[in-house]
């Protein structure tokens, strides 16, 4: 972790959104570093994760522009946003539930031509890797079982293994402790570290405070759509605009 | 399990220890429903088959060669409804539209029958990239409504546009074996109809098991989610809706070569769409067969009941009682109930699981005192518990 390159991963600059009154996103201008892992903090309602799906293509902004490794994606299709490196979960996590483990995880498969689209989803190689990352999550021993099926940890577990499937540079996670006992959490936490160790980036939407302290390198504190303040964990922990923003202070 | 240092970016492929419970009773168990299945369609098959031979009269062939039709038409249907989940009411309006496309290239164009036919299907499914095009940008029941909207529309201008469809007085279409007889012509188009449905089964087949059928399903299951996980969902549903309408289109082409006579009000009815989705839902919509399992019931049923009530409404409110018992009884649909079934028919599966060799160590390395394990929980707290330890190990 000692030489973090200081090259932007993905970066927006002055992004709006309203919902007819509501200002979410209100000229949010943030940075992220590649190969750290990011906090993204704040009270319900700040936008945070509008500005997930702002980033991700899944809504539109109404203003302001997002890159990513340079590359300017505003308002592209969430699919080809995924291709380019940024993959992310969802905040009430979310598997396709009538279908295995293993086929939650081999939709993340990007087939190439027409050749590649008709080759068999269960082709070895395919499962070799759904299967290791099943493993990795440690749910390996649920591949056949259906996902509605599964306990909450366990869909929370295989979303993030499909995500990984995708291969993405970088992860975007929301709220991924959102309903998940302590032990796993230990776990996520642990695996987020890993998965940094390796080199992909992480922006982690998130509400509870232990996990966001000790995984992440770099905090962003959110209040009515724009960031407030940012800094490693030991400066954003005595804030007072943070306080004041989490607590009314 | 991979260490945590390992340098991974794809995942180390599963040890033998770890390798997931495909134990030898799962691989069997496997094998005998494989049995089964290709019994099933072998019988399936030969029955089809067998079928003009067996037939006692021209006019049970003739009801052979409308289910046959029902058949490929509805597994067609299941291109788009069975694999994404879009229900379209409009499929009738496909059939009809390869149904006056060929009649009309082969009485104004003069192109013999079935080369009509292959021209008709290339330019429906032409004109379907258009219209999946404006169709397939809204969802569930919006996706209902346009669908039924390009019947109605269709089925005006063919009323409308009587200098070339011949409007409400019919288009007759040249039969393209004028020598045969009406029982010999019956037969022929049967096996005709027949060869169309098994291209559209093996196509069906062949998308169910791809990577870009596993897309499609998982659009149905979740559109947003699919899309974000790198499926280009709209490019996926647009190729599937054109392939789905050159088959229906095929379907309704074949049908007006066999019929010889086409009127507007039935080829554009939106009781034909509603027909073809019964009949998948009733067979099973997940299922390759299900569709003409569907409408081998459906089909029979509504010749049966138009026999039984002439000429009433009533064939109509006996094929609603059926739609609603088998919603009602079998959610999925004839061929994963009669699934269910058997299985339950199976000799006795293990009720205690299996465990495995990687589960039994995760026991045994959370009950050696990893303190996070202490809940009673499944593998997955278990599996926290070891990667805990293997952490304070390399500290």
């Amino acid at each position: 972790m000692s030489e973090r390159s200081e090259v932007p991963s993905l970066a927006t600059d002055g992004l709006t959104k309203a919902f007819g009154g509501v200002v979410a996103l209100d000229g949010a201008t943030v940075e992220f570093r590649h190969g750290q892992v990011n906090a993204l903090i704040g009270p319900n309602g700040s936008g945070k994760t509008t500005f997930f799906n702002c980033v991700t293509g899944m809504i539109r902004p109404d203003g302001g522009q997002v890159t990513y490794q340079g590359r300017d994606i505003t308002g592209a299709a969430p699919h080809r946003i995924v291709r380019a490196g940024l993959g992310r979960t969802f905040q009430l996590c979310r598997v396709f539930p009538r279908m295995t483990a293993l086929d939650n995880v081999l939709a993340a498969v990007r087939p190439v031509g027409l050749t590649g689209l008709l080759r068999g989803a269960h082709v070895r190689a395919d499962l070799d890797r759904a299967r290791g990352w099943l493993t990795r999550l440690g749910i390996e021993h649920l591949a056949d079982v259906e996902a509605r099926n599964m306990s909450w940890g366990q869909q929370k577990l295989l979303e993030l293994a499909g995500v990984l499937m995708s291969d993405p540079e970088t992860v975007l996670l929301d709220e991924p402790a959102g309903g998940v006992n302590p032990a796993l959490l230990d776990r996520i936490g642990t695996l987020v570290r890993e998965l940094n160790a390796e080199g992909r980036t992480f922006v982690i939407v998130e509400h509870n405070m232990d996990l966001v302290m000790s995984v992440s390198d770099h905090i962003v504190v959110f209040d009515r759509g724009r960031p407030i303040a940012e800094g490693p964990p030991s400066l954003i922990r005595s804030d007072e605009r943070v306080l004041g923003a989490y607590l009314g202070v | 399990m991979p260490s945590a240092s390992e340098p991974t970016t794809a995942p180390a492929t599963t040890s033998p220890a770890t390798a997931p419970p495909t134990g030898a009773g799962t691989t069997r168990r496997r094998t005998a429903d494989r049995v089964v299945q290709v019994v099933a369609v072998v019988l399936l098959a030969a029955a089809v088959l067998a079928f003009p031979s067996l037939a006692p009269n021209p006019y049970i062939l003739s009801a052979g060669v409308v289910v046959l039709n029902y058949a490929v038409l509805s597994t067609s249907w299941s291109f788009v409804g069975g694999f994404t989940g879009y229900i379209s009411l409009g499929h009738g309006a496909l059939a009809g539209l390869g149904g006056y496309g060929t009649a009309l290239l082969v009485t104004k164009a003069g192109l013999p029958s079935f080369v009509a036919l292959a021209v008709a299907a290339l330019l429906v499914a032409a004109l379907a990239v258009p219209i999946g095009f404006a169709a397939l940008r809204v969802r569930g029941a919006s996706f209902v409504i346009v669908s039924i909207a390009l019947v109605l529309i269709l089925l005006l201008v063919f009323q409308s546009w009587a200098s070339l469809t011949g409007g409400s007085r019919g288009l007759v279409v040249p039969r393209p074996f004028p020598d045969l007889l009406r029982p010999e012509h019956h037969r022929v188009f049967y096996y005709l109809f027949a060869g169309l449905l098994a291209l559209a089964l093996l196509a069906w087949w062949m998308i169910d098991r791809s990577r870009f059928g596993l897309g499609l399903k998982a659009i149905r299951e979740d559109e947003d989610k699919a899309e974000a996980l790198g499926t280009p969902t709209f490019a996926y549903k647009l190729v599937v809706f054109v392939v789905s309408a050159a088959f229906t289109a095929l379907g309704g082409g074949l049908y007006a070569l066999w019929f010889g006579d086409l009127d507007p009000v039935f080829q554009f009815s939106i009781l034909t769409g509603s027909y073809l989705v019964l009949m998948a839902l009733l067979g099973g919509v997940r299922n390759l067969f299900g569709p003409l399992v569907g409408a081998l019931v459906v089909g029979i049923g509504l010749e049966y009941f138009k026999v039984e009530f002439g000429d009433t409404q009533l064939h109509l409110v006996a094929t609603g009682l059926l739609l609603a018992l088998v919603v009602l009884f079998m959610p999925d649909g004839v061929l994963p109930a009669i699934g269910s079934l058997l299985g339950r028919m199976r000799p006795a599966q293990n009720s205690i699981r299996e465990v495995t060799a990687a589960e039994l160590r995760d026991q045994r390395v959370a009950a050696a005192g990893a303190p996070a394990a202490r809940e009673p929980v499944d593998a997955v707290a278990s599996t926290a518990g070891e990667r805990a330890q293997s952490t304070e190990e390399r500290a």
